[in-house]
């Protein structure tokens, strides 16, 4: 269960990511990067 | 370029995320962080709960056992705090008596961190303080403040509905309440894992008595209350009327027979011994609290409870002044005490000898600090 949960976390930061670069405008930008702490902090399991 | 320029931006960012995430990890594995506890030099021995359940070694779950054995022999005691971590006088109450007693008869186990996980982690969306403090003589010592529940990294997904190991259905958080597991599940869940090894505790160490630390929102009406199994009955009423002598007033809750998975329930049936639940009144885990702080914690003064008292929607007297941590510490030890002579009148040969207890009339008085062991 932990695997499945570490898998799709680590595909929507993988999207945030991609997202984050593809991006032109500068504060969608930084919406993607606030999104992607809770994220990055969800991939260690830190709670 | 402007391409170049964009890539540079996004750079920047992912690294300032990096370093957001990096200080908000520090603070979060913080938690984890266990605080010493100093105690007294007649402390027998040390153990931890995974010597009663093999598989709870390197879990989240294990936690420390403090045994106090006098040179004769008599009743054997176990008192359990921090079944829910965001109620700190049990904890408080417990890690008092580690750092002070002498048992000179009987024996006396000490568990201050039941669910030791519960303290790695705060209720999301409450606002809580990581810690409250005391001064000591050489320092101040600070205390984690944590969540009623297990931690759910040690222990996901909750189901929809959780029928507990007694046979209770309940909601699926309730799978990580300690005091909703009991007797446990040998390769349960972790939570379960915790009841059962206390359940073996119990069995292996021939327990008389067992009295577990809690508090309860001052708007629940089983508050200051002593909640008691059958086998407890007679104990815990003779211990109310000392109580009432002594001026403190508490009420006697019978525990129910149909609400199953509880502590003064289980530990009954299961292992029939006495059982008794102390509760005292807590805003700082209420529903009707403001901002929840350290000072809320430790000196229990809300604006709210005192307007609620006021309107008569309270199950407990609750002023302006508050009901401090020190009065609700001061509450257990005085019943501690009280149940201990009751069982001396009761059951002469189980009698338990303490010697040094913190005075539930001085912890009122002085307050918490100058009963805590300075650090090392």
């Amino acid at each position: 269960m932990h695997i499945a949960y570490h898998l799709i976390v680590f595909y929507i930061v993988c999207h945030l990511i991609w997202y984050l670069f593809r991006e032109k405008k500068f504060w969608n930008q930084v919406c993607a990067a606030l999104v992607l702490i809770m994220f990055l902090l969800r991939v260690f399991l830190i709670k | 370029m402007k391409n170049i320029k964009n890539k540079f931006i996004s750079s920047l960012l992912v690294l300032f995320i990096l370093v957001i995430c990096f200080l908000s990890a520090l603070k979060f594995l913080s938690m984890q962080k266990k605080e010493a506890v100093f105690p007294s030099e007649d402390l027998t021995s040390k153990k931890m709960l995974s010597a009663y359940l093999q598989s709870l070694k390197n879990t989240w779950g294990d936690t420390e056992i403090y045994i106090y054995e006098g040179q004769e022999k008599g009743g054997n005691l176990l008192i359990t705090g921090g079944a829910h971590p965001n109620e700190p006088a049990g904890f408080i109450t417990s890690v008092l008596l580690v750092e002070n007693i002498q048992v000179t008869k009987g024996k006396i186990i000490i568990v201050p961190r039941a669910n030791n996980s519960g303290f790695t982690h705060s209720d999301p969306q409450e606002g809580n303080p990581q810690r409250f403090s005391f001064e000591t003589s050489t320092g101040r010592r600070q205390f984690r403040y944590g969540s009623r529940l297990t931690n759910p990294v040690h222990q996901w997904p909750d189901p929809t509905l959780y029928i507990n190991p007694a046979g209770q259905k309940l909601s699926g958080t309730e799978s990580r309440n300690l005091n909703r597991c009991y007797p446990g599940r040998k390769n349960g869940r972790l939570t379960e894992k915790v009841a059962y090894g206390i359940m073996e505790l119990i069995k292996k160490e021939k327990i008389d008595l067992a009295i577990d630390l809690h508090e309860s929102a001052p708007e629940y009406p089983v508050i200051n209350a002593i909640v008691f199994h059958e086998n407890s009955e007679e104990l815990a009423a003779l211990a109310l009327m000392d109580l009432q002598l002594e001026g403190f007033e508490f009420s006697l809750e019978f525990s129910p027979k149909n609400l199953r998975g509880l502590s003064h329930r289980e530990w009954g049936d299961h292992a029939h011994i006495m059982p008794i639940l102390l509760e005292s009144a807590n805003a700082s885990h209420g529903r009707l609290k403001g901002k929840t702080s350290p000072a809320l914690i430790v000196e229990g003064k809300d604006k709210n409870y005192a307007k609620a008292a006021k309107l008569g929607r309270l199950f407990v007297p609750y002023g302006e002044e508050g009901v401090p941590l020190k009065l609700r510490v001061a509450r257990h030890l005085a019943a501690v005490k009280s149940i201990l002579s009751s069982l001396e009148e009761l059951h002469p040969e189980k009698r338990i000898e303490i010697k040094n207890m913190p005075s539930s009339s001085k912890v009122r008085n002085t307050g918490i600090g100058p009963f805590l062991n300075p650090p090392n």
